[in-house]
């Protein structure tokens, strides 16, 4: 069972597609697709592969073409109005054409790029890599890092060939002053794709030899202005912005500021103002060292001069002083002396005053203590004289009585009434005094005395 | 005169000296010491001023580690 089968050949597939597609897609479209690479061959054409992402992943992928004429036309554009070629990664939107090619397949024929729709892009990365800077705090973490006092030590960041670090070593090397610095080239690409990894590179190979630099600088120049959009690249701004060293950019351009621009720790709009920068960073150094020369000179000379005016004013007034301690001294020595003087005189006055008055009153005192004593005599004398009469008078009678008394006991009375009195050796006779025979003892009558012998 | 100073510190001990001078804080007595001190910093500020000691070799050295 052999049914007849209409055989086609390859063209004739490949033409009847080309022909619907041609038929179903006449007009012009516009896309929106990511360029993932723009594929430039050496003819002038190009092919870019594009693509639509989602996630990250690949959701539709279709070939594109530009021509040499489109190209060429596109770029200039871009160049002029953008300062930047068409940028692999980008997301642009596109006018195309689809095409199908009897060898090729089918393929987006590019014809125009909006240009302000990759402008919005630009804007938009650049804002994206802001707000993500600003989120992770490193806004401003690069100009937080100290200063040196003299940026002597210049880690530069740019490439040989670069008209801006020629004039930046010029202005350097030239300066009139003598101020010597130190400049080291890591070399990079300034601009294009590849200039984001290149100077992230040699920031990395800067920080492993820091503590040989004071500064870090980034300059470009006479290169054109185009493809600088890399200086908004985030992870390039992230690592000028961790820097521990400061990073100066001096990258020349009249475009709005890049964002490396934004957040290093200083921008220069050339590198010819960069290097002055640094020159007046020396000079801010050296003006107060030139001047502390010239105020020491000034002032310790004022300080001298101070010291021996000080000097000749303490002497002056030393002897000033003096002189008028002296005379004062003087003149109160002379008040003092008279004031003693009248005193001591008023003082012996007084006393003497006072002498002659108690020498009266002792005067008087002592002559009516005198008459008061005299009285007292003559009163006394008379009352003794008296007593003395009244006691004369009384023993007077007291010895009459007496004597009448003892004339009354008188032996001689008793005698004369005829006793006698016998003595044995001139003693009355006692048991004590008893005479023996033959003794001699004594008589006494009141008027005779007469011998006898015992018998 | 102690060589080993950082030019920083001798600018910041000149600025000090400077400063007592103007406001009169220095005597007669201390004047003499305190300006060859200040003689001294000045001479260590201008020798860094005009003149590096940077070895490229060792740059290239610490490079490679």
């Amino acid at each position: 069972m052999t049914e007849k089968r209409q055989v086609f050949s390859l063209r004739q597939v490949v033409s009847s597609i080309k022909k619907t597609i041609e038929e179903r897609y006449q007009q012009t479209y516009w896309v929106k697709a990511e360029m993932h690479k723009l594929n430039l061959y050496p003819s002038g054409h190009a092919f870019p592969e594009l693509v639509q992402k989602e996630n990250g992943k690949v959701i539709a992928q279709l070939s594109g073409t530009i021509w040499k004429h489109h190209l060429d036309k596109i770029n200039l554009k871009f160049v002029q109005v953008l300062k930047e070629p068409i940028k692999e990664g980008s997301t642009l939107l596109m006018e195309v054409k689809i095409n199908f090619s009897e060898i090729y397949g089918i393929s987006l024929a590019i014809l125009d790029i909006d240009l302000n729709y990759t402008l919005g892009e630009l804007q938009r990365e650049r804002q994206e890599t802001l707000s993500k800077l600003h989120s992770k705090g490193l806004l401003n973490k690069n100009q937080q890092v100290p200063f040196p006092l003299l940026p002597q030590r210049i880690a530069v960041i740019s490439a040989d060939s670069s008209k801006g670090l020629s004039d930046f070593m010029q202005v350097l090397n030239q300066n009139n002053f003598n101020y010597a610095f130190f400049t080291y080239l890591f070399p990079a690409y300034l601009q294009g794709d590849l200039a984001a990894p290149s100077i992230m590179k040699q920031l990395q190979r800067i920080e492993k030899v820091k503590h040989h630099f004071d500064v870090i600088v980034i300059v470009r120049g006479g290169g054109g202005e185009v493809g600088l959009s890399c200086y908004n690249n985030f992870e390039l701004c992230q690592a000028i912005a961790n820097s521990s060293l400061p990073v100066l950019t001096g990258i020349g351009h009249s475009t709005n500021l890049t964002v490396a621009e934004m957040i290093a720790y200083r921008n220069a709009i050339t590198p010819t103002e960069l290097a002055d920068y640094l020159i007046q960073a020396f000079h801010e150094f050296s003006v107060p060292v030139e001047r502390s020369i010239e105020k020491l000179k000034n002032l310790s000379t004022l300080i001298l001069e101070q010291a021996k005016q000080d000097f000749k004013q303490q002497v002056q007034l030393l002897k000033s002083n003096a002189t008028t301690n002296l005379k004062g001294n003087r003149t109160s020595w002379h008040m003092l002396s008279r004031q003693l003087n009248a005193k001591s005189i008023l003082l012996i006055e007084r006393q003497q005053h006072h002498v002659h008055y108690l020498q009266k009153q002792l005067i008087n005192q002592a002559k009516l203590h005198q008459q008061a004593q005299s009285k007292h005599i003559s009163d006394l004398s008379d009352y003794f004289i008296q007593q003395a009469r009244k006691i004369v008078a009384h023993y007077t009678e007291q010895i009459e009585l007496q004597s009448r008394h003892i004339q009354m006991l008188d032996p001689k009375n008793v005698l004369k009434r005829g006793f006698s009195i016998t003595r044995y050796q001139q003693k009355t006779i006692s048991q004590k005094n008893v005479p023996q025979k033959d003794d001699l003892i004594e008589i006494e009558t009141y008027d005779l005395k007469i011998r006898a012998s015992v018998q | 005169m102690k060589e080993e100073i950082s030019y920083t510190a001798a600018y910041e001990e000149l600025q000090r000296i400077v400063v007592d001078l103007e406001d009169g804080e220095i005597s007669v007595d201390e004047l003499s010491d305190k300006v060859k001190r200040a003689s001294e910093l000045i001479k260590i500020c201008k020798k860094k001023l005009t003149s590096t000691e940077q070895d490229v070799n060792k740059i290239l050295k610490d490079l490679e580690e």
